[in-house]
Order: structure tokens, then sequence, then C-alpha cells
């Protein structure tokens, strides 16, 4: 039995078209020009209770939006989406009591008051049993870490309390599913890992689904088994990480340094030249032929370098490489 | 479920204030500048009656009386509903309103139990003085049938104030920015400070049918003065119901097209 179902779901907006400047922006005041847009256009999926799955596209795919219907926020344009049996926009509060939600950059924290007193608020106003709720406070001070923060106005937390904070009101109230839009934005990197290691452990002991929406890859490459990637508005990938793994990251890239101009250097087995300046080298490796650290290591042997970074395949490289067909291929 | 919400609504008043204490200057602030603000208007109507010691017929108390239920009207507004004032700038437009509309409460009721807004309580004390020094003035007799007919107006008053600025406010899903909308209409009230028949007869049936403010000051007023304005005493509490079902439905229309910030 899955526990979200989506048929064709679509979502228009409708919005003023302006020409530019004031005079514009009066014109369209008097004589308004509406042109609708697709933001969401005809997308179907299933995902069964336990499931992780990463939803991701560029900015403006469409994914908030979805996200919004699935949540019951936004009522949909056409199509049909069922939550745990329901349709989420219709039975807004029901639905409200059996999923979680994260919005990255949005608190849902009381920024004045101390930590403990915005659950309590949760407590209220999800109406939490006081048992379940002194046992999963007790849990969340343990795993999350929040023990010495519960005393602390919210304004006074650290980014990575902040969302550490916000996962445990988000999961406190035992939701069966729970979307997380952009939940690593702006951490660090022990911080993403520890976050990262907290969604996996939940999932595996309560089997709580899990949507999550970012623009992180390592977030994905961490926590999901199946990716849905959504551009304008269409799906154009539902299948497992690793199909993706295996395609986008074959090649790799690697930046580095170097303390002295560049002289002459052998080029490393499997690597090819992106760029290079003065100072500066940019290699592409191939993943199933050599490692990072061949490459970094044969280039170190001949050069001195200074420092290097690897860079991550991002995202719309990904797409791109999408629509010229290499999933098919 | 009503105990449910009223116990809820208190917790939010106790946050509020815990809120409230962190900021204790702002919190005085807050209370008397809407005092000084009454007395600026106060002043104003005393003016205007002075220089006209018969105002159709009216005198100084009586209108004092009208401007006193209106007050306390408009402070229940002030202090329950005050965050529909700033629906567009304060929810619609940073996002926030997307978290009420997935906790398992009435997003409405999230809304304005958000904000408790201490400055109405200003403007009740200022109400109540007015009402209270206009009746001894002229030696009302406070029956407690009379007392019951006061609170039952009081507090239709105060849901036509809320019901016309939820109308109102409910233009912030689609323009976001809905507080100038929100002002013209709640402007009117001014009007309803005075007896309605100072007015052309449009203007009194504006205030009647319209925008129906004459229901939180003029006709109870009336009433409590002994001038029988008939039916229409009556009124105020089916006029408070009737808008807020309407305001209601179309709070829900807007909510359909709540549109959210972006993607």
């Amino acid at each position: 039995m899955s526990i979200i179902h989506v048929q064709d779901l679509s979502k228009v907006y409708r919005i003023v078209e302006k020409d530019p400047g004031l005079a514009g922006s009066f014109k369209a005041l008097f004589r308004p020009r509406y042109k609708d847009i697709l933001a969401v256009d005809r997308i179907s999926f299933t995902i069964e209770p336990g499931e992780l799955v990463g939803y991701i596209g560029v900015n403006g795919a469409g994914k908030s939006t979805t996200i919004k219907m699935l949540t019951g926020i936004l009522l949909p344009s056409g199509g049909a989406v069922r939550v745990l049996e329901r349709d989420p926009y219709q039975q807004r509060v029901p639905n409200a009591r059996d999923i979680g939600v994260v919005f990255g950059q949005r608190s849902q924290l009381w920024w004045d008051l101390p930590l403990i007193e915005s659950l309590n608020f949760i407590q209220r106003i999800y109406e939490i049993p006081p048992a379940s709720f002194k046992r999963r406070l007790d849990e969340f001070a343990e795993t999350l870490e929040l023990k010495a923060l519960f005393g602390t106005p919210i304004r006074n937390l650290s980014l990575g309390q902040k969302m550490r904070a916000e996962l445990a009101a988000t999961l406190i109230h035992d939701p069966q599913v729970v979307y997380l839009d952009e939940p690593t934005i702006g951490l660090d990197l022990l911080v993403k890992e520890r976050i990262r290691e907290f969604i996996k452990a939940q999932n595996r002991q309560r089997n709580v689904t899990v949507i999550l929406t970012t623009h992180d890859l390592g977030d994905i490459e961490e926590i999901c088994q199946r990716v849905i990637m959504i551009d304008a508005g269409r799906i154009i990938y539902d299948g497992p990480l690793s199909l993706i793994k295996a395609r986008f990251g074959k090649f790799r890239e690697i930046t580095l340094e170097t303390a002295s101009p560049i002289g002459l250097f052998a080029l490393p087995t499997g690597a090819e030249i992106v760029q290079q300046a003065d100072q500066r080298l940019t290699l592409r490796f191939d993943r199933t032929v050599t490692t990072a650290s061949q490459v970094a290591a044969a280039i170190m042997n001949q050069l001195e370098v200074a420092d290097f970074s690897l860079a991550e395949p991002d995202l719309a490289s990904i797409v791109k490489q999408i629509y010229s067909g290499a999933l098919h291929a | 479920m009503l105990r449910r919400y009223t116990s809820l609504y208190w917790f939010f008043l106790i946050q509020r204030f815990k809120i409230l204490m962190e900021y204790r200057l702002n919190f005085f602030i807050g209370l008397t500048s809407t005092i000084f603000l009454q007395a600026a208007g106060l002043l104003g109507i005393w003016v205007i009656v002075s220089q006209v010691p018969d105002l159709n017929g009216w005198t100084l108390d009586q209108v004092l009386l009208i401007y006193g239920l209106l007050t306390l009207a408009k402070s229940i507004n002030h202090m329950f509903a005050d965050n529909l004032w700033v629906i567009g700038w304060g929810y619609v437009r940073p996002g926030g309103f997307d978290r009420f509309l997935v906790r398992p409460i009435n997003p409405l009721f999230h809304l304005l139990a958000d904000r408790f807004c201490h400055d109405g309580l200003g403007n009740f004390l200022v109400g109540a003085a007015l009402v209270i020094v206009s009746s001894i003035n002229l030696h009302l007799v406070w029956t407690p049938l009379n007392l019951l007919y006061l609170i039952v107006v009081v507090i239709s008053g105060g849901v036509i104030f809320i019901a016309l600025n939820l109308i109102t406010a409910t233009s912030a899903f689609w323009i976001i920015e809905s507080i100038p909308v929100t002002q013209i209409v709640f402007n009117t009230h001014e009007f309803a400070r005075f007896p309605l028949t100072i007015y052309p007869k449009a203007i009194q049936l504006f205030l009647t049918i319209l925008i129906p403010y004459g229901f939180a000051s003029y006709y109870p007023a009336t009433q409590i003065l002994g001038r029988d304005p008939g039916l229409l005493a009556w009124l105020p509490p089916f006029v408070a119901l009737v808008l807020a079902v309407f305001s209601y439905r179309v709070w829900l229309f807007g909510l359909k097209h709540y549109g959210g910030t972006g993607s």
C-alpha cells in the first residue's frame, strides 16, 4: 500500500506580465495582461512507506510547488494527490497531524522563546500525550544533542543548532511522512553529516517516509535510495540513485593550486585537462579508471601543489546530460 | 472543539506575554500610545460638539456614549485580530503563512492567536471610561438587562470590525500588500463616531447596510438612551453573525488562491 499517491498533478500560476520600467508597471495596473505559468505539469509517482526519496531539480523546476501540494498548502489545478489515503488540501488538519515539514530557510520556532517553550507549544498544538512527548524529548536530547540548548532562546542559537532544534520540532509528534526542504542549507560539513545520520536513523527506527528536496547532491548520496528529478514542471527521471551515480558520477573534476608556475608535467592515466592557468590546473578524470588520490599523487610527484579541491558533479550539469539522452544511452 | 481552541488560545496568550516581557519597554509604550491617540480623538469630538452645543439634537455626553461604544468594539478588534492588518507583509510575503497551513489547527485561528495585541487594552480602557463617564452624566440606570444588552452589542460590534477586516485582509492572497485595502474600509468607522442623523441619507444607508459600523455605535446607543430605534436596536448580533459567516467564506475562497512565495 503506497503512502503517497500522485496522479497527473498540475499547478498553474496566473501572473501579471509587466513591461519594464515605471510606465510598464502603470500599464499593468490598469490593463493587466495575464500569463499562465505551468509550474507543475501532470506529474505522477507513488511512494511506499519507509522510502527515502530525493526530489531534486534546479531553481524554479517545480520542486517547492509539488511539496506545497503534497503538504496541503496549495490547491492543485489538476490531477490528484493522496497522502495516507487523504486529500491533503481538503483534509488539511488530519493530514497535518501525520506529517512533519522542515522549510530549511524558515524556522517554525518562536524566535524570542527558549527552545523548550517552543517544543511545549508544539506539544499543545499537536496534542501530543505527555508520556510520549517526554520520551521523544529525552531521545532528542541525546541524538540531536539538545540537552544544553533547551533553555536558550532561538535567536541565540547558531545555524547548526537551529536546524537540530528544527528537526526535533518537526519529528516530536511522530509523523509518518516528513518533508525536508533544504535541511542542510548553509551548514558546515560536520553538522551536515550529523543531520544526515539523524534522518537515516529516524527512518530506520520508525520507518518514517522521507521526501527530501535539496541542491546538495551530498545529501542525496548519503540519504536517498531513490531520486525523482523534475525540470520545467515535468519528471525527467524517477529511479534508483545508483543509476544516476553510475552515469554521472563517472567523471569528476579536481582543481590543483601550485606554489610556483606550472611547468611541464605528464598527465596521469585516465585524466584530461579542463583548464590550465599560471598556477592553477583543473583536471577531469574517469572514476572507473582512476581515483582522486591517484590523480593528486601523480601530480604532486611532479609539481609543488599548495592546495587542491574536488568538485561534486552539480545538478545543472546532470540535468543537461539527461536531456542529451545520457540516461537512455 | 470549542474547549480545545479556548485552552489553546489561553496558551498562545501566555506565550505572547512571555515574549512581551522580553521587551518590557515596548509593552508600556504600546499601551500608553493608544491612550494618547484616543485622547487626541476625544479632543476632536469635544471641539466639534462644544462649538455646536446641540448636534442635531444630541448633547456632548450622548455623542460620547456613541464614541465609547465604538471604541469598545474597535478595541476587541485591536486586541484579538490585529494580525489581519499585517497578514500580507508579516506572513504571506515572508512565507510564514505556509507554516499555519501545515499545523493541525484552523489557520485563521492560528493567525489571530499568534499575536494578541496588548495595545488594544488602552483602547478598551478608554472606551470603558467613556461609557461610564457619559452614563453618569446622563443619569443612565444600568439594570442587569441593560448591562447584558451592552455586553452583547459591544461583542457584536467587535465581530463586525473583525469580519470587515477579514474580508479586506483576504485580498493579501492576491495582492500581498493588503493594508491599503483594509485601511479604506476600516477608516469609514470614523463616520460612526457621530449620530448618523447628521449625515445625508446615502451615508446613513452606507453605514447601515454596506459597511455596517452603525450597528457598533449609533443604533445601540440610541437604544441605551431610550430613543427607541425600533427593530434596528436588536439587529447588531444578527448583522455580526451574517457578516462573520460571509467573511469566513470570503477567507476560504481566498485560501484557494493562496500561492505561497514562489518555488
